[in-house]
């Protein structure tokens, strides 16, 4: 968490005053009220964010677990558990890296996917209206819900595998949840459905956003319809894509109920995300500690993989007023 | 070689099934290396027109000639014509070097022969330290430099550009007016552009074709249309403050012949005996503000009150009243009058013109001159 943002009265630009040193006393004076308005925020924001946020990074600290008494009695063992993390717990590795497998897996194909619908969206055609609802629909259903629903039709028996069945002839439909390799597929899939209008909202405003004058100059400059795409209006819309990928890329990081519903991690540990290996951390095996440190470790991958993604678009979007 | 460059047949553009008619069947005619202002208010179809010309929109009817060949159906892109925009739709993604080589690049040009293109026209239009500039971070006059440029490393048969000068600060615009003037001498290029501003017209233009309401209402060189101006209209739209324009009709008295109207009442000079219509016939009496006199009371002439004195400059616009109509005049600064004071105008016989009452045109000019309506 950063921390936020103080918004000082002064920014707020004041009409012309008569003289210089009474608009500095008001001003000061305006600052001084504009500080004790903003105290109570400041204070609930302090206890609710700051403090737990605190306790979490002691806690990581040591080998604090809530079967053995307070935080205030845990020993402090320093960066052990990081240590323990990074350099034994291959489990946690693993589920790190799945993690990002899963991101790059599903962010792709809901960029691809969203980019696609997003252009075709961009012509007129029948029942255009109704289509962009259904396409939105998706998004707006809680994930617990698309985990159950999608666990449902990928049952050994259930609507999918009665479709392939029926295509493919009996026998060619696998057992979903059984094998590694096909249970993360039903991952991808799920958070694909899931989480591709996201993509297809923000792309279609994006290429809406387009000015048009650069595309026409572009024509008559002799350049083909794809040519303008690739060349003037994706190179534009880049910052938005970038964006989009930001926002779900922290998402996905945190993956966790449509998995939970699904596989709840399994076989073995093949679907388990990073937020999965904490929660049975905390919740099956009591070690909060260990799981703070590697909350703490996931956090700080995340800023770095922000901070990563924003870079080639950082400027034009800090910028881009002048 | 001496075929025009472009030549606009019948050209006409409508919309919604021909409820609106944008371009109504205008004709025009551009020579190689002339430099043609299309001036109209917003809405008169110039646009459109521009458009039609490079490819954007297809005509409804009619025929556009690049070269003395038909373009209608070609691509924009096929069609050999550069157009910079009026908000100059750079690629602020790009650099500078990259805007200029667009075209080259997509034409599949070789790489030694896309920079020497993009070198020359970065040095004609001293955008050369600027090359590796990303254009997002350009200003307006740079990056107008940059759309010209775009457009002229293609060389393209006719450089079309829509107000050009609109979006650039008085500064800005002066030099710039000079600079296109120059590329113009420099490299002889056909030159369309697009403006509702007069002054951008009369000062970058050979000829200049009015528009209004999808006319070309007079296309002649630029003095013609500020000295004879062929339709009502133009004398309206043309020159700043505007040519008084009253309603009236025509008296015949034997061989003298005058303008008369509620408030006015001018003799005519014998040139218009032939070509003014007869007794009682409707006309509209134009006369440039610059052009009436103010004397005292007590000289011959029209008696009015002054109602409002404009200074500019140099100069002063004075309004003045006379029952229930003004006319504009333009006196030096020094002779103004004071607002309210009572002065007669003396209106010069050789400055008057006269306009038909039904059709709105010249009558001084044989309709051959008009344009076609």
């Amino acid at each position: 968490m950063t921390a936020h943002s103080d918004i000082a009265p002064s920014d707020v630009s004041l009409p012309a005053a008569p003289s210089k040193d009474a608009v500095k006393k008001r001003g000061t004076r305006r600052k001084a009220l504009g500080r004790t308005l903003l105290l109570p925020g400041q204070l609930i924001s302090l206890f609710v964010l700051v403090v737990p946020l605190l306790v979490a990074f002691y806690m990581s600290f040591t080998d604090w677990s809530p079967t053995r008494g307070a935080l205030s009695s845990a020993q402090f063992i320093g960066l052990f558990n990081y240590e323990e993390l990074l350099v034994y717990d291959t489990r946690f590795v693993e589920a790190v890296l799945r993690t990002l497998v899963f991101g790059v897996v599903c962010l792709s194909l809901e960029f691809l996917i969203g980019l696609g619908l997003a252009v075709l969206f961009l012509r007129r055609f029948r029942g255009k209206a109704l289509l962009f609802s259904m396409l939105l629909t998706p998004m707006m259903v809680l994930p617990v819900v698309v985990g159950y629903t999608f666990w449902m039709l990928f049952q050994s028996n259930g609507p999918i595998n009665q479709l392939i069945e029926l295509t493919l002839g009996a026998g060619a439909a696998p057992d979903w949840f059984k094998s590694a390799i096909s249970a993360q597929i039903t991952v991808v899939v799920t958070e694909v459905w899931h989480w591709t209008p996201l993509f297809f909202l923000i792309l279609l405003s994006g290429l809406n956003a387009v000015p048009e004058n650069p595309v026409r100059a572009a024509v008559i400059l002799g350049a083909n319809p794809r040519q303008v795409f690739w060349r003037v209006v994706l190179p534009m819309l880049l910052p938005v894509i970038v964006i989009a990928f930001v926002i779900r890329a922290m998402e996905i990081i945190k993956l966790f109920d449509e998995v939970f519903m699904l596989t709840r991690g399994g076989p073995g540990s093949s679907t388990e995300t990073i937020s999965l290996y904490i929660y049975k951390l905390a919740f099956n095996d009591f070690q909060l500690a260990y799981g703070a440190a590697a909350a703490f470790l996931v956090l700080i991958g995340t800023l770095g993989l922000v901070h990563l993604l924003l870079t080639p678009v950082r400027n034009q979007l800090l910028e881009a007023r002048g | 070689m001496t075929q025009p460059k472009l030549e606009l047949v019948a050209l006409r553009k409508e919309y919604d099934g021909g409820d609106v008619v944008a371009v109504d069947g205008i004709d025009l005619t551009v020579e190689r290396g002339e430099t043609v202002a299309l001036l109209g208010p917003s809405g008169c179809g110039k646009s459109t027109t521009l458009n039609m010309i490079v490819g954007l929109e297809e005509p409804t009817a009619g025929d556009i000639h690049i070269d003395g060949r038909s373009v209608i159906g070609l691509a924009p892109g096929k069609r050999n014509i550069g157009l910079v925009f009026q908000d100059y739709a750079v690629f602020t993604h790009m650099t500078v070097a990259k805007n200029l080589s667009f075209g080259l690049e997509i034409g599949g040009l070789p790489r030694s022969e896309i920079t020497r293109r993009v070198g020359e026209a970065a040095e004609l239009l001293g955008l050369s330290s600027l090359l590796k500039e990303k254009a997002a971070y350009l200003g307006g006059s740079q990056l107008q430099r940059v759309a010209i440029g775009r457009t002229l490393v293609t060389q393209p048969a006719i450089l079309l550009l829509d107000e050009p000068l609109s979006n650039l600060e008085a500064e800005a615009r002066q030099a710039m007016r000079r600079e296109l003037r120059r590329l113009q001498g420099k490299i002889g290029l056909t030159i369309i552009y697009v403006t509702h501003d007069q002054t951008e017209a009369l000062s970058l233009a050979d000829r200049i074709a009015v528009m209004s309401a999808g006319k070309i209402r007079q296309y002649d060189r630029t003095s013609t249309v500020y000295g004879d101006p062929a339709h009502v209209f133009v004398a309206g739209f043309i020159g700043s403050p505007s040519m008084n324009l009253v309603r009236g009709e025509i008296r015949r008295d034997g061989p003298a012949i005058s303008f008369i109207s509620d408030q006015l009442q001018v003799p005519l000079p014998s040139r218009f005996a032939g070509v003014a219509p007869g007794h009682g016939e409707p006309v509209i009496f134009g006369i440039r503000p610059e052009n009436i006199m103010i004397t005292r009371p007590g000289h011959p002439g029209v008696t009015g009150i002054v109602s409002s004195v404009e200074p500019r400059g140099p100069e002063a616009i004075v309004t003045v009243r006379s029952g229930n109509k003004s006319l504009d005049v333009v006196v030096p600064a020094a002779d103004r009058p004071a607002r309210g004071d009572e002065v007669v105008l003396r209106i010069p016989a050789d400055h008057i013109v006269l306009f038909s009452g039904e059709t709105d045109r010249n009558l001084s000019l044989s309709p051959i001159l008009g344009a076609a309506a």
